[in-house]
């Protein structure tokens, strides 16, 4: 139980920092499928940097700049050059993965992973005993992944800035009229996200693990990305479907340890994509503004290529 | 015409141009470019096998976006392309693992049929769901990805799992050989006949039937064309029912084909690569099929470069990515910028 408790919790950080970002390009509506891409981009260049330096700090900071200049390149394309968000978040996605992989090769010469000693500091691992194994092992940005949350959900619903981004995500035109440029709006929640990826990343590479590994992030950041729309895009909804969908992943690798356990691992990582399924279909169904972000999705997503 | 000229221009510039973003990262990286290339190009065309393993990858990408092309005619966004592969993949294993004693035309003919049925249900779901309530396809299609990839990692890891693997990922039992319509090259009289008269149909299909005019109609002006009496909701549904088909077809190839036995997480990205191949094709038949082996040569190099130069497969990777990165850009919205002569508040 401790164990699942902890493995629930790791899991989780990550997928919930990058599900934040979700929230905020999602408002700004923008689909985002380009967070696996900055997620791992976020976890190389944590690694990289602080194997280099030695610093842990430097390294994290560093992953923000590159993840902030990607989503700036992300942002030029699909706002400024009319580019379909979906296709250009998926080969934001590609040039993350494809290109970790090839750094890896041309800086270090060497393919598969990365190894490092520079890691997040663990606050409280001196508590071993008993139930101490659920907070033992968790890096200092676990600890900061709530406030993080708290803090996204106080920007979009009590500053100036969330509830101009949710006139620009519900209404662009509107939002227009009123003096609000959309497009400077989306920028904006677009590096947010970009800085909230490089620290999925980050918790991903030196706060879990110790290394950098290729396509570490095994499809996270898709997963981060339907716990926005499972968490009806909501930071504290986001956040909790995170930690829904690293419970779904401490309970399958615990059911696959259990032999006796009947139900296949695959059958519980399935669930949450089938309520997302149903979530979004009742969400059309019951209110008419399903999406919010649907005029400023329909916005980006025009039909003429 | 000059519209049609023009999109092939621009996607043209936009994918040369991502191609020399990438050799330039590649050069700063100390990478020969020429190397690249002419590693590139003999891992497409030139070396032993190579052409051969072009078509092999070239054929699920073909099947897959014109699945896509028969969606964006109609105005639907399937990115579900992944999913209904998986789908009919597994569907066609377990009529073959199932009945091995089964004569081996028959077995084909029921597996292929049984993956048409699974990816068509994988993508009449989400479908059934856009035309009767509004639901996003795009939402609903990625989420089916997901469930048909736990699917196919359920079969291989379970019930059709080979006892005696020893890979790290599970796969299933091999399908008896008999059932198999091309060697492990994946390249076959029956399968070129098979890929080319589906191209063919769907090209009658889109620009030389009625229906096809419809799907048209329904994708520029969904409201006129409901005004002019056309069933929307039926067109919607016959749309995405066609697109699965295709995508699940493909998936009984790739089994019947050069798979022979189905592995955990096969060939993950190429539900996505479709719809790209579908893009650059300028969502037509023939860009399609040209834009297929393109993207299959790609494929096929990054198998081959190990073998041919020093340089790394993930660099094909990033060469995909930048084309799918930009090969959207509309370059008129680039020069629109540059003379600053249209206002922004009407964007679309």
């Amino acid at each position: 139980m401790e164990q699942i408790l902890a493995t629930t919790f790791r899991s989780a950080a990550p997928l919930v920092l990058v599900a934040t970002a979700g929230v905020f390009a999602f408002r700004a509506g923008i689909f985002h499928l380009g967070l696996e891409g900055l997620m791992i981009t976020g976890a190389f260049t944590t690694v990289a940097v602080a194997e280099t330096t030695g610093s842990v700090t430097l390294g994290i900071l560093a992953a923000i700049g590159v993840c902030m200049a990607l989503s700036a390149l992300y942002w030029w394309v699909i706002g400024p050059l009319g580019a379909n968000v979906i296709i250009a978040g998926l080969g934001l996605t590609s040039i993350g993965l494809g290109g970790t992989a090839f750094a890896l090769g041309a800086i270090y010469d060497r393919r598969g992973s990365l190894f490092t000693d520079v890691v997040l500091p663990r606050p409280l691992s001196g508590i071993t005993s008993g139930p101490g194994v659920i907070v033992s092992e968790h890096s200092i940005l676990v600890w900061l992944t709530p406030l993080i949350v708290l803090a996204a959900w106080i920007v979009l619903r009590r500053s100036r800035f969330g509830l101009r981004l949710a006139a620009v995500g519900e209404y662009p035109f509107a939002a227009r009229t009123a003096g609000v440029s959309p497009s400077i709006m989306r920028l904006q929640a677009l590096l947010i996200a970009g800085a909230l990826c490089a620290l999925g990343g980050a918790e991903l590479s030196v706060g879990a693990l110790h290394n950098f590994t290729e396509n570490m992030t095994n499809g996270r950041g898709f997963i981060a990305f339907v716990a926005v729309i499972f968490g009806a895009w909501h930071p504290i909804g986001a956040a909790l479907a995170g930690l829904f969908f690293g419970l779904a992943d401490a309970i399958g690798i615990q059911s696959q340890i259990n032999i006796t356990e009947r139900v296949p691992r695959e059958f519980v990582l399935m669930i949450p994509f089938v309520l997302t399924v149903v979530a979004v279909w009742l969400g059309g169904l019951w209110r008419r503004r399903s999406l919010e972000a649907e005029a400023g999705y329909a916005e980006l997503k025009e039909p003429d290529f | 015409m000059t519209g049609g000229l023009q999109r092939l221009a621009s996607t043209v510039v936009l994918v040369g141009f991502s191609f020399l973003l990438t050799a330039l990262i590649l050069w700063i990286s100390g990478y020969g470019v020429g190397d690249v290339f002419s590693g590139t190009i003999q891992g497409a065309i030139t070396a032993t096998g190579a052409a051969t393993s072009t078509v092999r990858w070239a054929i699920p990408l073909l099947l897959i976006g014109l699945g896509v092309v028969i969606g964006f005619r109609a105005g639907f966004f399937n990115i579900g392309g992944q999913g209904q592969f998986y789908m009919g993949a597994c569907a066609a294993l377990v009529v073959a693992l199932g009945w091995r004693e089964g004569p081996a035309t028959l077995v084909i003919l029921c597996g292929t049929a049984a993956a048409i049925i699974a990816g068509l249900s994988w993508s009449l779901l989400p479908g059934y769901l856009r035309v009767r309530f509004g639901t996003d396809e795009v939402l609903t299609t990625l989420m089916m990805n997901f469930i048909g990839a736990l699917v196919l990692q359920y079969l291989t890891a379970g019930p059709m799992r080979n006892p005696s693997g020893t890979g790290q990922t599970a796969a299933s039992e091999r399908i008896p050989e008999a059932f198999r319509i091309t060697d492990s090259s994946g390249v076959s009289a029956t399968v070129l006949l098979l890929v080319g008269a589906v191209a063919v149909l769907v090209w009658l299909l889109l620009e030389r039937t009625r229906f096809g005019l419809t799907m048209t109609l329904v994708g520029r002006n969904p409201t006129m064309a409901r005004w002019q009496g056309i069933d929307v909701r039926r067109v919607g549904l016959v749309t995405f029912g066609l697109s699965g088909a295709l995508a699940g077809l493909a998936g009984a190839v790739e089994l019947h084909g050069p798979g022979a036995r189905l592995v955990t997480g096969f060939s993950p990205e190429v539900g996505f690569t479709a719809v790209v191949v579908a893009l650059v094709g300028l969502l037509s038949v023939w860009g399609t099929v040209v834009a297929a082996i393109f993207f299959g040569g790609l494929q096929s190099a990054i198998l081959f470069l190990p073998i041919v130069t020093d340089l790394p497969p993930p660099a094909l990777v990033l060469l995909h990515g930048m084309v799918a990165f930009l090969v959207t850009v509309k370059l008129r919205a680039v020069r629109r910028r540059r003379t600053g002569s249209a206002s922004e508040a009407v964007t679309s």
